[in-house]
């Protein structure tokens, strides 16, 4: 069976989410157009809206549809904190697991030399305009721990060093639960090198 | 070129490149096979067990087959420690990498480039920075058939340590007579010293330095490497940083 073009703009459009392949993406096509038109509208409206309004925060540039996001407006934060991360969604795993109270700053991703994404691309520009107003005492490296993570977390604690700030990087450790046969060696040296009196 | 199956050869990855929604594009470089492409399906995945394996700078056993340009990984396993790359060596393990990516020809294999690559790694850790990058630049140069002659100048006479040189590519070294300006000169010191892979002293190695650029450069054609810029900007932070 052959779809009709309007179907088939939207099976194709759908396909740009991660994970959905064209079956999937058939399938929830037809699930909006049989069962569900009420929400597909919903969704049609919420999507325009986003995209038309969702910015970066002129501070720590998450993504929101204000010019400055909640966090940075929050006056119950602590300014002298700052936290950096890759992406918004670290901001809230950060959030959900931790008492951090202090402010954030996102890259929108790592540097990553090979491929020509520079300082500049990940905001660090911005970021070191940022350390030079003085207002941070302590910046907390939260990027991944790859080894573009990495690279991006020993720049950035260069730059800091350069304004006289204590730069911090988040311990890697043998997940909880876990058993130190089944943890990887890069992990376990980490962990050991970084153990602590109990 | 078909092959059905390579097992567990020693491999480090110079590049990632993520691909679909799970998998990921490498290139490795090997011993016997030199550099591969390879596939590795499912790497990304939340559950792989590839995820803290796969990655740049880490010796690895790798097992790959299919047939075409772009192989299947198979199997990876870490084969050895990660080397220890701080600050600036980091970046310049990744100059290393996008050197071999440059320059080296899928499936054309130099296993002494993987041997200058492995103790490149090594050396970082406890060598000068710009000693360990001389040397392994000298030997891919050697390795690809475009050696330096150090040790005897243009006219066959052997290079005198004393004496100042202007070295001309696929020729050799020139000596320079009287005192002139150093424009791209060198001395014979250095040139010995690179010779004899044992450049300790600063001065030839920032004597060795722009010929070893202009030499690379003759190979790598005009589009400028990434990774260099990143190292000048990195120097010139850190010598804001002491102002």
């Amino acid at each position: 069976m052959t779809l009709s073009p309007a179907i088939q703009r939207l099976v194709e459009a759908l396909r740009c989410l991660p994970g959905v392949g064209p079956k999937s993406a058939q399938r929830m096509a037809f699930q909006l157009l049989e069962r569900d038109r009420e929400g597909g509208r919903r969704l049609a409206a919420a999507l325009e809206e986003a995209i038309d309004k969702v910015g970066h925060c002129e501070q720590c540039r998450t993504l929101t549809e204000e010019p400055v996001c909640g966090i940075c407006r929050s006056d119950s934060r602590d300014r002298g904190q700052l936290c950096v991360v890759e992406t918004p969604a670290d901001i809230v795993a950060v959030e959900q697991a931790t008492d951090f109270r202090g402010l954030y700053f996102v890259l929108m991703g790592h540097l990553s030399p090979l491929d020509g994404i520079g300082p500049a691309d990940i905001g660090l520009d911005r970021l070191a305009e940022r350390l030079a107003r003085g207002e941070v005492a302590e910046i907390i490296l939260a990027t991944n721990p790859t080894v573009e993570g990495e690279a991006t977390a020993q720049y950035i604690a260069d730059l800091a060093r350069s304004h006289g700030i204590r730069a911090t990087r988040l311990a890697h450790g043998i997940p909880l639960g876990g058993e130190l046969e089944y943890v990887d060696g890069g992990t376990l040296s980490h962990a050991f090198s970084g153990r602590r009196d109990l | 070129m078909a092959i059905d199956s390579v097992e567990m050869q020693p491999a480090y990855i110079l590049h990632h490149r993520a691909y679909r929604d799970t998998s990921a594009l490498l290139e490795l470089i090997t011993p016997l096979h030199g550099r591969v492409g390879v596939v590795a399906r499912g790497a990304r995945g939340a559950r792989s067990p590839l995820r803290g394996v796969l990655r740049p700078f880490l010796p690895l056993l790798c097992s790959w087959g299919g047939r075409g340009e772009l192989f299947s990984l198979r199997r990876a396993e870490v084969a050895g420690r990660m080397p220890v790359l701080s600050g600036q060596a980091l970046f310049a393990a990744y100059y290393l990498n996008e050197l071999l990516l440059r320059l080296l020809q899928r499936q054309d294999p130099h296993p002494e480039v993987f041997e200058a690559y492995v103790q490149a790694l090594d050396g970082f850790a406890g060598q000068p920075l710009e000693a360990v990058l001389r040397l392994f630049e000298k030997r891919l140069l050697e390795a690809l058939g475009y050696g330096l002659m150090l040790e005897t100048d243009v006219h066959g006479e052997p290079v005198a340590a004393d004496r100042r040189y202007r070295y001309i590519p696929e020729q050799g070294p020139e000596p320079i007579e009287g005192k002139m300006p150093d424009e791209g000169g060198l001395s014979g010191r250095a040139l010995l010293a690179l010779a004899a892979e044992a450049c300790d002293n600063v001065q030839d190695l920032r004597e060795l330095k722009p010929l070893l650029r202009r030499m690379l450069g003759l190979y790598l054609g005009e589009r400028p490497l990434k990774t260099r810029e990143f190292l000048t900007d990195m120097e010139r932070q850190g010598r804001s940083g002491h102002d």
